[in-house]
């Protein structure tokens, strides 16, 4: 062990918080004998401004160069002993947390012994941990000022010119001759009823008069390669191909309606056209003769295959009251089988109902039927209200069908290394809290090519778009955290399986072999928890420092003890709950916390039980949530498909390794889960 | 020119505005007139159509926030006037007393503990826990910083039970109190944090943009609507949300008000105000949030009955339906038609409702033990106050009115004044995310 190691332990009475529960100058006198640690000091409110400064000049003086906090919880109160340690000129990756209020004093208050005994064994594997600290340092990836957006319609245009409002550079790949993609296809928007074409017009003479934005028409993407700040891009335009560089990408490739073939007489009959080509007819007026029109909705959407359109029924109702429009005396009828109208659209088709426009309700059960009598389209259906089966005879029958996703996209998510669902709209990083991004930086998603918009929202998600884009290129760098995985090559067998495992793009082949772009690393720790050759660190996870923890906490009484492996978000987060509201736990636990739980290896769950654990426990976030996409599924499959069957080859229980699914506010489940291992184990 | 940005209300579009414009590099007050960021999404237990649990997505967002070299958190704060300067706003802020000194308030909740009044908690309504007069609103909470009810001090509630009750003395002509428990806990905890003498200060700021994320309130139904407030089984789907969540009142055990027992048998009515007097316009989210809860409902206990009475279905977004299939998948009956009476039983306390059957054109009955009333959204309490003060215009329902949707939307009639979020209407989270993103692109553009 290397002698110029100096840890130093501070150890908080949080008023009495602590200090009530845990006898803390016991603790203080057990951690002065650890390995390695030269100074230990009991602090009443470690978090106070007057205790911080006291806590750097201890640093200094006693030329600390490991920290270790006893105190409240990493969750709340790490970032601020990382500041105060760098600012006392330490790196601030030497600093190790170590909780005994939140998982010991709040959930062990009527045990002063064992919890104190807890307390110890925290500090103890704190420590353990803390000489093998190494220093970190956020990386940063220089990000220049252009940007590439895929596509030229409503999304890729409102984005293109905000970027351009900054002065950065947007190239726009346009895959027809002109910009404005589904725009020119419209007739009018509603409920505003503004003119398509008016709109797309304005919005390119804007990006025609621009000098930031550049356009390239009749194009395609031949090929993509690099990452955020360091795009290359091969673009054919115009049947010749030209080579730019790019740092960040918006994809705006739209969508296009999915074709009804087969459908109440669609392809057979020329009476029987989709949404998109009666608004071609309604610009190019032919529709006067017209005197019967039937609106089918939902005509391949709302099935097993694909959902809602989202934007059928106003596109319905629209389309009707165009119409009306032509020729007030047009009997209208709309098929239907929910309205999702929303917000003040439903004053829209108020005014349809007005004006005559008559509405049938349909069911998924018994759809209407399109037959011909004499020539004639005839549409047949049960009309639930009356009961009874209603003939409408037809001049047109209008499908309002679902959409599907460009047809580029299957080849762009290959050159993108993103991917789409089956109706080819593309994946957001998260549903809720990612809708604009991409799970690797640098990519940014908007419009339709996400799902089915009306021209709001899109306008609202390429301006949201651009300002993710914008982000890193207005900084001049993407930072990471220092938490990065490193791959030592001399180990590495060029498997690539952490290269197809990393949900973040962000280890990729370089000169053959597999590299870590340190700065789109997140820090999950799943490639070097599978890799087979042990090749992989992570920084602040490192096996031995995590092997440490284990060795150090089961070094006395190892059968009394669980082992708990959890994650910072949700596990730990349920823990931190469970002491926030006092729930009372058997005091056998010992948490060693990993960022996700896919960074848990088997190595790890093995040494537990060699050691003479009496059980562990490996809990992370409740499906579907994972901080790091998919980490809680990744750890589940390896503990269930690999963990389990190890461990029961070298004879050891594989009951007594158990998983627990918690969100941040399950602190009973938390406190429940350990109450169960205790029994189950027989430590009670 | 100042390169500060106002952001009104921490809820999620605010978090998220907040976050952007401060790592786009403007500084950022991001101000909420509660005690804690977090807004409605930090009341949720799931989020749909995937069901992620809701605070364990947000106080990550929460913490960044608190830890951002960038931004400056003001809760429990309001903006009082606003003038324009040299292409500045200039903004009269106050700071409302929290009678805690919130830099030395480390959130450890020794002074709750010593406080011997409970009163009901807001945040639940009638399926609500008790909270201290001294509170952290929910552990969570950014910041994690303790606050007084302001009725501790004044009014009834002092004269009743409040442990200074005894006191003739105005708090603010004290510098120290010798009775208050929670003072006296905090001093002995040695921090001496509470200061029930603390008064409003006002702040000035200068600004280039602003942008507004008020927020959105749940509808609650006049009292008699379907028995609402009148049978106790009656509750609404926020209220039920909160019966959901491990962190609510009853720790996430869904119960019912009248007898604390789990139903076996729950109901929700869909679209409830839905009316021209009421709610003339579609919330449109109340039939995704509905899904959601028929799913939980069953997650928590198989054997629950779940009966949906629903209008026109609303799955306008992406993964919306397949998630209503999931909620049918999981044996839900969904029944299209809209209930006209519902009765309580005497004894049993469960109801009756009788309603028109629209698929099969019968009247028909069904008897449950609970019953959830699917509320719409409206606009918050703050939009008024918030619209004369900033000078910009509501729409005729109430929510803050864009410019243009089409050319110029989350815009504003004010130059530097954006929108987004529940203050433009009902909207769901995924979409005030997006605006949030839109807004503050607008907002550092602006004048730039």
């Amino acid at each position: 062990m290397n002698d110029d190691i100096r840890v130093g332990v501070f150890v908080c009475d949080c008023g009495t918080n602590i200090a009530r529960t845990v006898n803390v100058p016991e603790l203080v006198e057990y951690a002065k004998g650890l390995k390695n640690v030269v100074f230990v000091e009991e602090g009443k409110w470690s978090c106070s401004v007057d205790y911080l400064a006291k806590m750097q000049e201890s640093i200094k003086e006693h030329n600390l160069n490991r920290v270790v906090i006893a105190s409240c919880t990493s969750r709340t109160h790490e970032p601020l002993f990382k500041k105060t340690v760098k600012e006392a000129g330490l790196n601030p990756y030497l600093l190790e947390f170590v909780s005994i209020r939140e998982q010991v004093s709040w959930v062990h208050m009527n045990d002063p012994v064992k919890a104190t005994e807890k307390a110890k064994d925290l500090v103890k594997m704190g420590v353990a941990k803390a000489i093998l600290l190494e220093p970190g340092e956020e990386i940063r990836l220089p990000v220049r000022t252009d940007c590439l957006i895929i596509g030229g319609g409503m999304a890729g245009m409102t984005a293109a010119l905000n970027i351009a409002a900054q002065g950065f550079k947007a190239i726009i790949v346009e895959k027809q001759p002109q910009l404005g993609g589904l725009l020119n296809e419209l007739y009018w928007i509603a409920p505003e009823e503004v003119s398509a074409d008016e709109i797309a017009k304005a919005k390119a003479e804007l990006i025609a008069q621009n000098e930031n934005i550049k356009v390239y028409t009749n194009a395609e993407i031949e090929d993509i390669r690099g990452y955020i700040g360091n795009y290359k891009v091969r673009v054919k335009s115009n049947g010749k191909s030209e080579e730019f560089d790019a740092s960040t990408i918006i994809v705006a490739t739209g969508m296009r309606e999915s074709e009804p073939v087969g459908q109440y007489g669609y392809g057979d009959d020329s009476r029987v056209i989709t949404q998109l080509q009666l608004e071609a007819l309604l610009k190019s007026n032919g529709l006067e003769a017209k005197k019967d029109v039937v609106i089918i909705n939902c005509v391949n959407s709302k099935n097993e295959a694909r959902g809602c359109c989202s934007i059928g029924c106003l596109a319905s109702v629209k389309n009707a009251i165009a119409l009306k429009a032509i020729n007030k005396d047009m009997r209208m009828h709309i098929l239907y089988r929910d309205l999702s109208m929303v917000k003040e659209e439903v004053n829209y088709l108020k005014d349809a109902k007005n004006m005559g426009i008559k509405f049938i309700r349909y069911t998924d059960e018994r759809k209407p039927e399109v037959s011909k009598e004499n020539g004639r389209l005839m549409v047949k259906v049960y009309d639930l209200l009356l009961g009874r089966e209603l003939k409408i005879p037809a001049d047109l029958i209008v499908l309002t069908t679902g959409f599907e996703g460009d047809s580029t996209v299957d080849k762009l998510k290959g050159q993108l290394k993103v991917s789409a669902n089956p109706d080819g709209f593309f994946q957001e990083a998260h549903v809720k809290l990612g809708p604009s991004d991409f799970p690797s930086d640098g990519i940014y998603l908007c419009g339709c090519a996400r799902s089915p918009k009306n021209l709001k929202d899109t306008s609202d998600e390429a301006t949201a778009a651009a300002m993710r884009a914008s982000i890193p290129m207005k900084v001049g760098y993407l930072e990471a955290e220092g938490i990065v995985s490193d791959i030592d090559l001399d180990a590495c067998n060029d498997c690539g399986l952490c290269i197809k495992n990393c949900p973040y793009g962000a280890i990729q082949w370089v000169d053959d072999r597999p590299s870590v772009i340190k700065a789109l690393c997140k820090g999950c720790g799943l490639c070097a928890a599978d890799c087979t050759k042990d090749a992989i660190t992570v920084v602040h996870y490192s096996d031995e420092q995590i092997l440490a923890q284990v060795d150090a906490a089961l070094q006395e009484k190892a059968q009394e003890k669980i082992i708990a492996f959890c994650c910072h978000w949700c596990a730990l987060g349920a823990a931190d709950m469970a002491g926030v509201s006092r729930l009372q736990y058997p005091p056998n636990v010992r948490i060693i916390r990993v960022m996700c739980l896919a960074r848990v290896a088997a190595k790890f769950v093995l040494r537990a039980f060699e050691l003479g654990a009496a059980g562990v426990l490996v809990a992370g976030c409740e499906f579907p949530t994972c901080h790091y996409i998919v980490g809680n599924y990744k750890a589940e499959r390896r503990v269930e498909r690999i963990i389990r069957k190890r461990l029961a080859q070298k004879g050891y229980d594989p009951d007594k390794l158990c998983t627990a699914w918690l969100s941040a506010a399950d602190g009973p489940k938390f406190a429940a889960t350990i109450r169960s291992m205790v029994e189950k184990l027989n430590l009670g | 020119m100042s390169d500060s940005i106002l952001i009104i209300g921490g809820g999620i579009a605010g978090i998220n505005a907040a976050l952007s414009a401060a790592d786009y590099g403007c500084h950022v007050y991001l101000l909420d007139d509660t005690a804690s960021i977090g807004g409605m999404m930090a009341r949720l237990d799931k989020t749909f159509p995937t069901n992620d649990c809701s605070i364990c997505i947000q106080s990550p967002l929460m913490y960044k926030v608190d830890n951002h070299p960038n931004i400056e958190i003001l809760t429990n704060c309001e903006v009082r006037r606003i003038s324009q300067e040299n292409g500045n706003f200039k903004v009269r802020l106050v700071k409302k007393a929290r009678f805690v000194d919130a830099d030395k308030c480390t959130g450890c909740g020794t002074c709750a503990e010593a406080c011997p009044v409970s009163v009901p908690d807001e945040l639940d309504g009638k399926v609500g826990g008790m909270r201290k007069l001294i509170y952290i609103p929910f552990p969570q909470a950014v910041p994690n910083t303790s606050i007084i009810d302001p009725r501790c001090r004044y009014g009834k509630m002092r004269e009743q039970s409040a442990c200074i009750g005894g006191c003739a003395v105005d708090c603010n002509q004290c510098r120290e109190c010798p009775i208050a428990l929670c003072v006296k806990a905090c001093k002995d905890e040695g921090k001496d944090a509470v200061l029930l003498w603390q008064s409003d200060r006002p702040m000035d700021i200068e600004l280039k943009s602003i942008i507004v994320c008020s927020g959105i309130k749940s509808f609650e139904p006049s009292t008699g609507t379907y028995g609402y407030n009148v049978y106790e089984n009656v509750i609404t789907n926020l209220q039920f949300e909160r019966l959901m969540n491990a962190g609510g009142p009853t720790g996430g055990e869904i119960v019912r008000p009248s007898d604390k027992a789990h139903p076996k048998k729950i109901a929700w009515i869909q679209c409830v105000g839905r009316g021209d007097k009421e709610l003339p316009y579609c919330s449109k989210v109340c039939c995704m949030i509905t899904a959601k809860q028929v799913i939980i409902a069953k997650e928590h206990d198989p054997a629950v009955e779940t009966v949906v009475f629903y209008n026109d279905l609303k799955a306008y977004g992406k993964g919306f339906y397949d998630f209503h299939r999931k909620a049918v998948a999981s044996g839900t009956r969904y029944i299209k038609g809209k209930p006209f009476d519902i009765f309580e039983h005497p004894e049993t306390k469960n109801l009756t409702i009788r309603f028109e059957d629209l698929d099969k054109g019968e009247l028909r009955q069904e008897e449950v033990e609970l019953l959830v009333l699917a509320t719409g959204l409206i606009p918050s309490d703050r939009n008024k106050r918030l619209a004369r003060v900033l000078g910009i215009e509501l729409d005729e329902y109430g929510f803050f009115k864009e410019k243009d949707p089409l050319n110029a939307p989350l815009e504003t009639d004010v130059d530097g004044i954006y929108l987004c979020g529940g203050a433009t209407g009902p909207i769901d989270i995924s979409e005030s995310v997006v605006q949030a993103s839109a807004a503050s692109m607008k907002a550092v553009l602006v004048r730039s």
